[in-house]
């Protein structure tokens, strides 16, 4: 058993790798100026030093707390987020109404439960409703079917 | 008068059609999203913001704003039936709402609130008229040190008082500012963290960060937690709703105080509507002289903490109108709008857009109008709304927000923005960090960086200049004590709560 928080232990070394890396390279890609007249990368520099220094802070401060329980789960996020990932696959080459379909499909196996009658329903109703709403209501110029081929 | 001059301007452009009907819309999705648990207000106005792009920038500010304070409305609709709060800031309602609707009083009270809260929002649009103006004219005279402390101060108040560490909470402010940094740098024209990409030049898009770290992290939360339960309709109808006088003799006070210490709350950084909500509820609990009726459905209970989340939902426009600096996430949205639509955000929006001043803040009178119209003949369909599942809605979401996100650029890379920052919202949620900081952050750090490069150009590099000037040197020395007040009591409370865990185990 963990005697230190181990999930605010990772949080706050994500933030200090974060601040770190974008420190340096701010400060190797970017010229710093002086503090009179100041380049592009002085001021990333100092947020990004300044984000390390917390990342720090939050480190040294897990080691002196209990552990917390985290609540992580795995397939959910996954399938809302690959959900997304699909949708901006789709979009610029296959159009409007595939990219609602794949996100639709996808975003419901996040439930863990497939509903095959209502998914085809949802998925009707979204491609008639937003196409409607969008171009429209809105007048965006989305393709509603764009095949590559 | 110059006041009423301006008031009839106002008037004017907030009674035009096309303001009414954005107005009323706003009005409606925000009452929609409220009653909806699991959509919080922050997903829900960056969702619909996309929509606002092809609006004139005055109707794009009224229906944002319409859907800011509907949610608060809607929101304590959900509290009331459901025992689940809307939105944090109708938490507190619950405590004497649900019981109420148990005791077979839920229209009462769905009632009773709406009152409240049009009381409260009442008292905040009248302060909202009249200091707005003349804090923007006392803040004609800052310079950029002064801008930038205000800023900071307003950044460090947002994150340190916020529930939570106060070091997790800066050092969302410090991410988020950093996230702002990305693309074209304005005084240099050179691309800073684009890694080649074109797209990027523009800077990432508030739109897709918020989507990301509100939307979909909370879609993510909510999957298969948000049950639907069963409510009783016979309660919410029509004639159960008529208060008794004893209802209305208890109600007022509680509405007025509730106002008073929301308009209070609302315009400090950091505290705003939940907050507030909290500390009215607490406040009338203390004073009354039947504190035992808590909890189990005194009508008190329902009615300050509405008046007070309601009244700070408007106030809380006064510093971000008159100073350009928001106190909330939400704020700093409503300030990324604006800039959007190259309105520039500060002092001079008063004298240089009266329009879409003075056109907003009647439009709040307009908006609640609409609301109360919306919600008591309503009560009905928005209870219905409760029993739409959650299975159905959160795919229907997703796909809002990816449209919406992709019809800003018309390019697939604002949607993989979206999945970044969902990904990073997630990974904030677990970690245990906040969310509204690194969203002012992300607004306010272009505005900070060219403050602080065009202050210490002035000062020929001299730092002394923020401790040097009067005001700047005020406001820096505040922002030090709430950031060791902040860190004191959140290391206080941590310290309780770890206390209480190893007595429980």
């Amino acid at each position: 058993m963990l005697r230190f928080d181990l999930k605010d232990f990772i949080g706050g070394f994500i933030l200090f790798a974060i601040g770190l890396t974008a420190a340096g390279y701010a400060a190797t890609e970017y010229s710093l100026g002086s503090l009179r007249r100041m380049g592009p990368g002085m001021f990333p520099v100092g947020i990004a030093g300044i984000l390390a220094g917390l990342g720090l802070v939050v480190m040294v401060q897990s080691l002196f707390r209990p552990p917390e329980r985290a609540d992580i789960r795995i397939w959910s996020p996954l399938f809302v987020l690959s959900s997304i990932a699909i949708f901006a696959l789709t979009i610029p080459h296959f159009g409007l109404i595939p990219a609602i379909i794949g996100i639709t499909v996808v975003s419901s196996m996040a439930e863990l439960k497939v509903r095959p009658a209502n998914l085809a329903l949802l998925c009707l109703a979204l491609s008639l409703l937003t196409p409607f709403v969008f171009r429209v209501c809105l007048g965006l110029q989305i393709a509603m079917f764009d095949w590559p081929f | 008068m110059e006041l009423l001059g301006n008031l009839g301007m106002g008037l004017g452009v907030a009674l035009s059609l096309t303001n009414v009907f954005y107005c009323f819309l706003g009005a409606l999705l925000g009452t929609l999203v409220g009653v909806i648990p699991g959509v919080g207000v922050l997903a829900a106005i960056s969702m619909l913001f996309p929509l606002t792009f092809t609006l004139e920038p005055t109707t794009a500010l009224i229906m944002l704003a319409g859907i800011w304070y509907g949610t608060t409305y809607g929101g304590s609709t959900a509290s009331i039936l459901l025992n689940i709060p809307g939105t944090p800031a109708n938490a507190v309602t619950c405590l004497d709402g649900y019981p109420m609707a148990q005791q077979g009083r839920g229209g009462v009270a769905l009632f009773m609130t709406t009152v409240a809260s049009f009381f409260g929002a009442s008292v905040g649009v009248i302060l909202l008229m009249l200091f707005t103006p003349v804090i923007a004219s006392y803040a004609l005279k800052f310079g950029s040190a002064e801008y930038f402390s205000l800023m900071l101060m307003g950044l460090v108040a947002a994150s340190t008082i916020s529930d939570g560490s106060a070091i997790k909470g800066l050092a969302m402010v410090a991410l988020g500012i950093l996230f702002g940094l990305v693309g074209m740098d304005t005084q240099s024209a050179a691309a800073r963290f684009t890694f080649g990409s074109l797209g990027l030049l523009d800077g990432i898009s508030l739109i897709a960060l918020a989507m990301g770290v509100f939307g979909v992290a909370e879609v993510i939360m909510s999957i298969r937690r948000v049950g639907t339960s069963s409510i009783d309709p016979e309660s919410v109808k029509l004639k159960a709703i008529k208060p008794t006088r004893d209802d209305v003799r208890r109600s007022w006070m509680p509405m007025v105080r509730g106002s008073t210490m929301g308009s209070f709350f609302g315009t400090l950084p950091g505290t705003g509507p939940s907050i507030a909500a909290f500390l009215s509820y607490a406040v009338e609990k203390r004073i009354s002289k039947t504190p035992e009726r808590f909890g189990k459905g005194a009508i008190e209970g329902i009615m300050a903490p509405e008046a007070a989340n309601n009244a700070a939902d408007q106030t809380a426009f006064i510093p971000t109108l008159s100073l350009g600096v928001p106190g909330s996430a939400t704020m700093a949205l409503m300030l990324g709008a604006l800039m959007i639509h190259g309105i520039a955000p500060g002092p001079t929006l008063i004298t240089s857009q009266p329009q879409l001043f003075w056109g907003l803040i009647m439009s709040f009178w307009v908006g609640n109008v609409i609301l109360l119209i919306l919600n008591i003949p309503l009560i009905g369909v928005w209870v219905r709304m409760l029993m739409i599942p959650y299975h159905l809605l959160f795919p229907s979401v997703l796909l809002f927000i990816c449209i919406g996100a992709y019809s800003t650029t018309y390019n697939a890379l604002s949607v993989w923005q979206v999945c970044f920052f969902g990904v990073a919202g997630y990974a904030m949620r677990i970690f245990g960090f906040p969310g509204a900081p690194l969203l002012l952050g992300f607004v306010l750090g272009p505005l900070m960086e060219e403050h602080f490069r065009r202050a210490m150009v002035l000062s020929r590099g001299d730092f002394a200049t923020f401790f040097e000037r009067p005001v700047s040197a005020a406001i820096m020395a505040i922002t030090g004590g709430i950031l060791i007040w902040g860190i004191w009591t959140s290391n206080k409370l941590r310290k309780r709560r770890a206390e209480e865990l190893a007595r429980e185990t």
